[in-house]
C-alpha cells in the first residue's frame, strides 16, 4: 500500500531533479566561459600554494589584469563579429607615443584617443568597405603604425611633460583601486551593459553568428562593424594613456607582450574566433588567469623568454581546445582514418 | 560619422547608369592591376632607382641588393605555399630563420656542418607538422597559431642562446658560401633563383602542388574529392619551413654569424613580396615565380628607402602600406571578376 503512494512521489521528485539537472546542463552548454574557469582555477591553486605573494600582493596582480583586460575588452567586440584587430598593440604604442609629444595632458590625451577612434575607422573602412580579410588588413596596420610609433617617438622613448600627473596618476584612488583599475572596471561594466542590453550591442552577435542573416533581418551590417573597430580601438589607445601615465614615457615598442596576452585572453575567456559567441564576463576571467600566471612566473623569478613560450602555448592552446576546433579535430580524424582503410 | 561611411557611395548625385559604368571601369582597372601590375611597378621602380637615386646603378649596390633579397625571397617563395592554400601566412617564419641561422653556426661550431644542417631540417620538420596539425587538423586560425608558435619559437631560441651572438670560423665552408660569388651574382641569389624554379615546378607540375592551389580555392570540394586535406595542410606548412631553413642558412652565411634578433621584420617583408607579386591572399590564386618578382620589388623599394636615408620607421610604414594597398587592388579586383 505504502509503495503504491511513494512511488509517483518518487517519480515526481526524480522529474524534477532531472528537470533542474537538464536546465542547469543547457545554462552551461551554452556558457563558453568552461576553460577560463578550469584555467583559472588551475592557475589560482597551483599559485596559492608555491607563489601565496601573488594575493598579498594584489595591486601588482590587479594591475596586470587591468592592463590585459583592458585591451581584450575592446577585442572581445571586434572578435564577437567574427573579426580580428592584430593592430591593438601599435594601436596601444602610437596613442601612448602621441600623447607623450604633447605639452598639455589634456590635449595629448584627446589626441591619442582620437587617434584611437580614427585607427579603429580605417581598419572598418578596409575590412567592410574595400572587403579586405581584417587578419590582413590589420595585420598590415599593425606593421604601418609601429613603423609610425617609431617615426613620431624619432626612435627613442618619448618622456611625458607633466610627470608629476603621472606619478599621481599611479596613486590608489579609492581603497587599494588605482585609477588604472577604475578604469578598467568602467570599461568592463559598460561593455557587458552595451552587449547585454542595448539593442546596438546585442547586433553584435548577430553579425558574428551570420551576417548575411543578420543584413536580411535589417540590421545594419557595416555600421555594426565601424562601431566594433572603433571600440577596440578606441579601448587599446585608452590602454596606452594609462600606460604612458603610469611609466610618464611611451615607449615606440610598446606593447607586443599585450597583443598575445590579450589574445590568449579573449579567446581562452570562450570568445569564438568565428563569431557570434563570448561575453566580456569569459575575457575578464581569461584575463584574470593570464595576469595571475604573468605575475606569478615573474615573482618565482621566471625570465621574460620563458614567460613568453608560456603564454604562447596557452593561446595555442586555446585556439585548438575550442569547440569548434575539437570538433574538426575529430572530423578530421575521423577522416583520416577512413581513406587510411578505404580502397 | 560611421552614417556617412556607410551611405556615402549610394547618395552621390551622379546618373546611376554613368556611375554603374564608371564603377565597372575602375573595377576592371583593379582586376588588370592585379594580375599584370607588378610587371610595370617593377620595371618603374627600377627605371626610377637608376634615373634618381644615386648610387643605385654601381656593382657593390646591387650586390647588395641581391644578398639582402636572397634570404627574403627563399622564405617568401616557401610561404607562397601557405598563401595559396588560402590560410593567410605563416608568422613563425621570424624564429624559424633565426633558429635555423643560429643553429647552423652554433652547432656546426661543436660538431659539424652537416650535423647542423640535421638538426635544422629536424627543427624546421616540427614547426611545419605544428603549425600544420593545428591548422589543417584543428582547423584553428593560422594568424593565431603561427603568432602563438612564434612567441613560443623565439621564447625558446633566447631561452637557449641568452640572446648571445654565434660567430662562424673566417676559414670555413659558410663564410665561402656566403663570400663566392659570379659577376655581381652572390652564390645565395642563384641558390634563391634554384629555389624559386624547384618550389614553382612542385606547385605547378605536381599532384601536391594541384592539391594545395585546389585547397586554396575550393575547400570543401577538395575535401569531398578523396583529398585528405589536413596532410595539404601539413605540406604547405612544411614546405614554408624547409624554405624559412634555408633561408636562415643563407642569411646567416652572408655575415657568418648568428643571433636570435637577426630575423626580424622577415614575417612583413616575405608577405609584402608575395601579394605584391600578385598572389591573391583569398586563396588558390598565384605562383611562385610572381612571389620572385615582389621580392625583386620589394627589395629595390627597400634599397631605395636605405640610399636615401630614410629611416626604420618610415620603410616599416612603407612596407605595411604596401601590404594593405596590395591587399585592397586584390580584393577590388575580385569583386570585379565576380569572384
Amino acid at each position: 500500500m505504502t509503495d503504491t503512494q511513494t512511488q509517483p512521489q518518487h517519480a515526481e521528485t526524480d522529474d524534477a531533479r532531472s528537470d533542474l539537472i537538464s536546465r542547469v546542463r543547457t545554462i552551461l552548454g551554452r556558457r563558453t566561459e568552461g576553460r577560463a574557469v578550469a584555467l583559472l582555477s588551475v592557475v589560482v591553486v597551483i599559485t596559492a600554494i608555491t607563489e601565496p605573494i601573488v594575493f598579498t600582493s594584489y595591486e601588482v596582480t590587479l594591475g596586470r589584469i587591468a592592463l590585459i583586460g583592458l585591451v581584450a575588452l575592446g577585442l572581445t567586440a571586434v572578435i564577437l563579429m567574427g573579426e580580428l584587430d592584430l593592430a591593438v598593440a601599435s594601436t596601444l604604442a602610437v596613442s601612448g607615443v602621441i600623447m607623450a609629444s604633447f605639452e598639455s595632458i589634456t590635449i595629448g590625451i584627446l589626441a591619442a584617443l582620437g587617434t584611437g577612434l580614427l585607427i579603429g575607422v580605417v581598419n572598418a573602412f578596409f575590412v567592410i568597405v574595400v572587403g579586405i580579410n581584417s587578419f590582413i588588413a590589420t595585420l598590415g596596420m599593425l606593421f604601418f603604425l609601429r613603423g609610425a610609433a617609431f617615426v613620431i617617438s624619432g626612435e627613442a622613448p618619448v618622456r611625458l611633460a607633466n610627470v608629476d600627473a603621472g606619478i599621481a596618476f599611479g596613486r590608489p584612488l579609492i581603497g587599494p583601486l588605482s585609477p588604472r583599475m577604475l578604469i578598467f572596471i568602467a570599461a568592463f561594466v559598460m561593455l557587458h551593459i552595451f552587449l547585454t542590453r542595448v539593442r546596438a550591442g546585442r547586433e553584435f552577435y548577430a553579425v558574428g553568428g551570420n551576417r548575411e542573416a543578420a543584413h536580411d533581418a535589417g540590421i545594419p551590417v557595416t555600421r555594426r562593424v565601424f562601431t566594433g573597430f572603433m571600440i577596440s580601438g578606441f579601448v587599446a589607445s585608452l590602454a596606452g594613456v594609462i600606460n604612458t601615465l603610469e611609466r610618464t614615457a611611451a615607449d615606440p615598442t610598446a606593447g607586443s607582450a599585450v597583443l598575445l596576452a590579450s589574445f590568449a585572453a579573449a579567446i581562452i575567456g570562450g570568445v569564438l574566433l568565428n563569431g557570434g559567441r563570448g561575453s566580456v564576463f569569459g575575457t575578464l576571467l581569461g584575463a584574470s588567469s593570464l595576469g595571475l600566471l604573468q605575475v606569478a612566473l615573474t615573482l618565482s623569478g621566471v625570465q621574460v623568454d620563458v614567460q613568453n613560450i608560456v603564454i604562447g602555448s596557452v593561446l595555442l592552446l586555446a585556439v585548438i581546445t575550442d569547440p569548434s576546433s575539437l570538433r574538426a579535430a575529430a572530423g578530421s580524424m575521423r577522416a583520416l582514418v577512413r581513406s587510411r582503410s578505404g580502397p | 560619422m560611421t552614417n556617412d561611411t556607410s551611405t556615402g557611395t549610394v547618395s552621390a548625385p551622379k546618373p546611376a547608369a554613368l556611375e554603374e559604368k564608371l564603377e565597372e571601369q575602375a573595377f576592371k582597372l583593379s582586376a588588370w592591376m592585379a594580375n599584370q601590375g607588378i610587371f610595370i611597378f617593377t620595371a618603374a621602380l627600377i627605371l626610377f632607382a637608376a634615373v634618381f637615386i644615386d648610387g643605385f646603378v654601381s656593382l657593390p649596390n646591387i650586390t647588395d641588393v641581391f644578398n639582402r633579397a636572397a634570404p627574403i625571397g627563399i622564405v617568401a617563395a616557401g610561404m607562397t605555399f601557405v598563401v595559396i592554400s588560402g590560410n593567410y601566412l605563416d608568422l613563425s617564419v621570424v624564429a624559424q630563420v633565426a633558429t635555423a641561422g643560429v643553429v647552423l653556426i652554433a652547432v656546426s661550431n661543436e660538431t659539424s656542418i652537416p650535423v647542423a644542417m640535421l638538426v635544422a631540417v629536424v627543427i624546421a620538420l616540427a614547426y611545419g607538422l605544428v603549425n600544420g596539425v593545428a591548422v589543417g587538423v584543428f582547423k584553428a586560425n593560422a594568424v593565431i597559431v603561427t603568432l602563438s608558435t612564434t612567441f613560443i619559437g623565439l621564447g625558446l631560441l633566447r631561452w637557449a642562446t641568452g640572446g648571445s651572438i654565434y660567430f662562424g670560423p673566417s676559414d670555413g665552408a659558410i663564410r665561402a658560401f656566403g663570400a663566392t660569388r659570379i659577376g655581381p651574382l652572390p652564390l645565395a641569389m642563384i641558390l634563391f633563383v634554384v629555389v624559386t624554379l624547384i618550389l614553382s615546378f612542385v606547385l605547378t607540375r605536381t599532384t601536391f602542388g594541384f592539391m594545395v592551389r585546389s585547397f586554396g580555392s575550393n575547400r570543401e570540394a577538395t575535401r569531398l574529392s578523396g583529398v585528405s586535406t589536413p596532410w595539404v595542410v601539413i605540406g604547405a606548412f612544411t614546405v614554408t619551413s624547409l624554405a624559412a631553413m634555408l633561408g636562415g642558412f643563407v642569411l646567416a652565411a652572408f655575415s657568418n654569424t648568428a643571433v636570435s634578433a637577426m630575423s626580424d621584420g622577415y614575417d612583413f617583408r616575405a608577405l609584402a613580396a608575395i601579394i605584391v607579386g600578385g598572389t591573391s591572399v583569398f586563396g588558390g590564386r598565384g605562383s611562385v615565380l610572381r612571389t620572385l618578382l615582389g621580392v625583386v620589388f620589394v627589395s629595390v623599394l627597400t634599397n631605395i628607402m636605405v640610399l636615401s636615408g630614410l629611416g626604420f620607421g618610415i620603410q616599416q610604414m612603407a612596407i605595411g602600406l604596401l601590404i594593405v594597398l596590395a591587399v585592397s587592388v586584390d580584393a577590388l579586383a575580385r569583386k570585379a571578376t565576380g569572384a
